[in-house]
């Protein structure tokens, strides 16, 4: 199946589209997505590090905004880790949407913060024991800001963080478990 | 040892990695959120961001480097002048206690970023605080630095105070309260000595204030810090005022803040249909 990066060229920043497409497909093989198609659309424009992803049952369409595969010492250079995070965070949402139990998951942009943090955190946990060099605490206090600073909090986000298979109905439960505790 | 040290040769091991304003200037990205966006009308750094702690991460990093700056400016101002000819005796007391504050609020802001997961250098350092610290006429540091730089200070320790309490973050609330204090301290000794300094040298005084807005306009930072919900953070007029700021120049600056803001998005029209054809 056919993998895709656009642009060819950029204005912006000092990326690599073939570089970017070696990251993506060998991150594709990794999570077994090598069997569907998957466009990547870079949007050069946005400094953000938002990622937005599409996912269909022929199709999975990744749009990383540039901030999100940028060397943040060294602005509008493309970082290999983080090109290779945000690969790997792009693909296992569509996967988790397509194949995962996160089928009745509301759109991206219809999730509220804790819920999209939940999502993220047992996303990056998966990314981080395929021994990505990723910072944890940085994902710990994403999951305090949204659900609250306490040990509790603390312990629900250990275990998201290390379980490797749930679905969104486990997962949406345990979010807002955890804010009607903090409440 | 040498005096009035360019920025180009402040002293950082390989974890840092420096940029010029001309540097973050020349970047035609849009890092501002789009007016048409449905989720996020408003830039002001809240947790309601959907980035926010990504956002606050970058900030605290930027605090980091920035109170090392302002550290090494207080520092070189009780150095690079002669007491009581070019500086008095008290004025550098007043730096080097403020050397002392900055040097407290460096270590307390590597602990804040410990705690919001990031690491030295782990963003690119923007020298322009150390820049409006090298001038050559005391007068025009403390324009400068105490009065533009550490106002920023007082907009950006607000701004992150109130970011700590909306999301329920006791140390970052705390921590920002503390240091914020010191920020008016700074300022207050800016402005106090501004008018001692010049109070019988008009022009002197009109030139320090002259270059205070350019420093200002410097520091809004592309419209980062504006009344408009477009600048990531806001004129904290309050703390500004305790601080010994006068309600014109609040607006002043406020007015600034606009114009840079305008002048960003004017530049990233221009660049970005330009990439685009």
């Amino acid at each position: 199946m056919a993998l895709t990066v656009t642009p060819d060229t950029f204005d912006f920043v000092a990326f690599d589209t073939a570089y970017t497409t070696r990251i993506a497909e060998h991150m594709a093989t990794q999570l077994g997505l090598d069997d569907i198609d998957i466009l990547i659309a870079i949007n050069e424009n946005s400094a953000l590090t938002r990622i937005e992803v599409e996912a269909t049952a022929s199709l999975i369409t990744i749009t990383p905004h540039s901030g999100a595969m940028e060397d943040t010492r060294r602005p509008q250079q493309q970082s290999e880790l983080n090109t290779t995070i945000t690969m790997a965070r792009g693909m296992l949402r569509a996967r988790d949407r397509l194949r995962g139990g996160f089928a009745e998951a509301p759109a991206d942009t219809e999730l509220s913060l804790p819920q999209a943090a939940i999502w993220d955190t047992y996303i990056m946990g998966r990314i981080a024991h395929m021994d990505i060099k990723l910072n944890k605490q940085a994902w710990v206090y994403n999951f305090r800001n949204r659900h609250g600073f306490s040990d509790a909090v603390d312990a629900v986000f250990e275990k998201v963080w290390n379980t490797a298979n749930t679905t969104w109905a486990e997962l949406s439960a345990l979010s807002a478990n955890t804010l009607s505790v903090t409440a | 040892m040498k005096k009035f040290m360019p920025v180009e040769e402040l002293a950082r091991d390989e974890r840092f990695n420096q940029i010029t304003q001309a540097d973050r200037m020349a970047d035609g990205r849009v890092a501002l959120i789009a007016d048409s966006e449905k989720s996020r009308r408003s830039n002001r750094l809240t947790p309601a961001r959907a980035d926010a702690s990504e956002a606050a991460r970058a900030l605290m990093h930027g605090i980091f480097v920035g109170e090392i700056q302002a550290l090494e400016g207080a520092g070189r101002t009780c150095w690079d002048f002669t007491t009581g000819e070019e500086a008095p005796f008290e004025l550098k007391l007043d730096m080097a206690r403020q050397a002392w504050d900055e040097a407290r609020h460096v270590e307390i802001s590597l602990k804040l970023s410990d705690w919001m997961g990031s690491e030295i250098g782990q963003y690119a350092e923007n020298t322009v605080l150390f820049q409006a610290a090298c001038s050559n006429d005391p007068v025009l540091r403390l324009a400068g630095v105490n009065r533009a730089l550490e106002g920023l200070a007082i907009d950006v320790f607000t701004t992150m105070k109130e970011f700590g309490e909306l999301a329920g973050d006791p140390y970052l609330e705390f921590c920002e309260d503390w240091m914020l204090a010191d920020e008016v301290t700074h300022v207050k000794m800016g402005s106090d000595w501004l008018r001692k300094i010049t109070e019988n040298d008009p022009e002197r005084r009109k030139k320090a204030l002259e270059f205070q807005g350019i420093v200002d306009k410097m520091f809004s930072y592309g419209g980062s810090r504006s009344d408009s919900e477009e600048s990531a953070f806001a004129i904290a007029r309050r703390f500004r005022e305790l601080a010994g700021f006068t309600e014109d120049e609040n607006d002043h600056i406020a007015e600034l803040g606009m114009q840079a803001l305008n002048e960003r998005k004017a530049q990233l029209r221009e660049k970005q249909p330009a990439a685009a054809n």
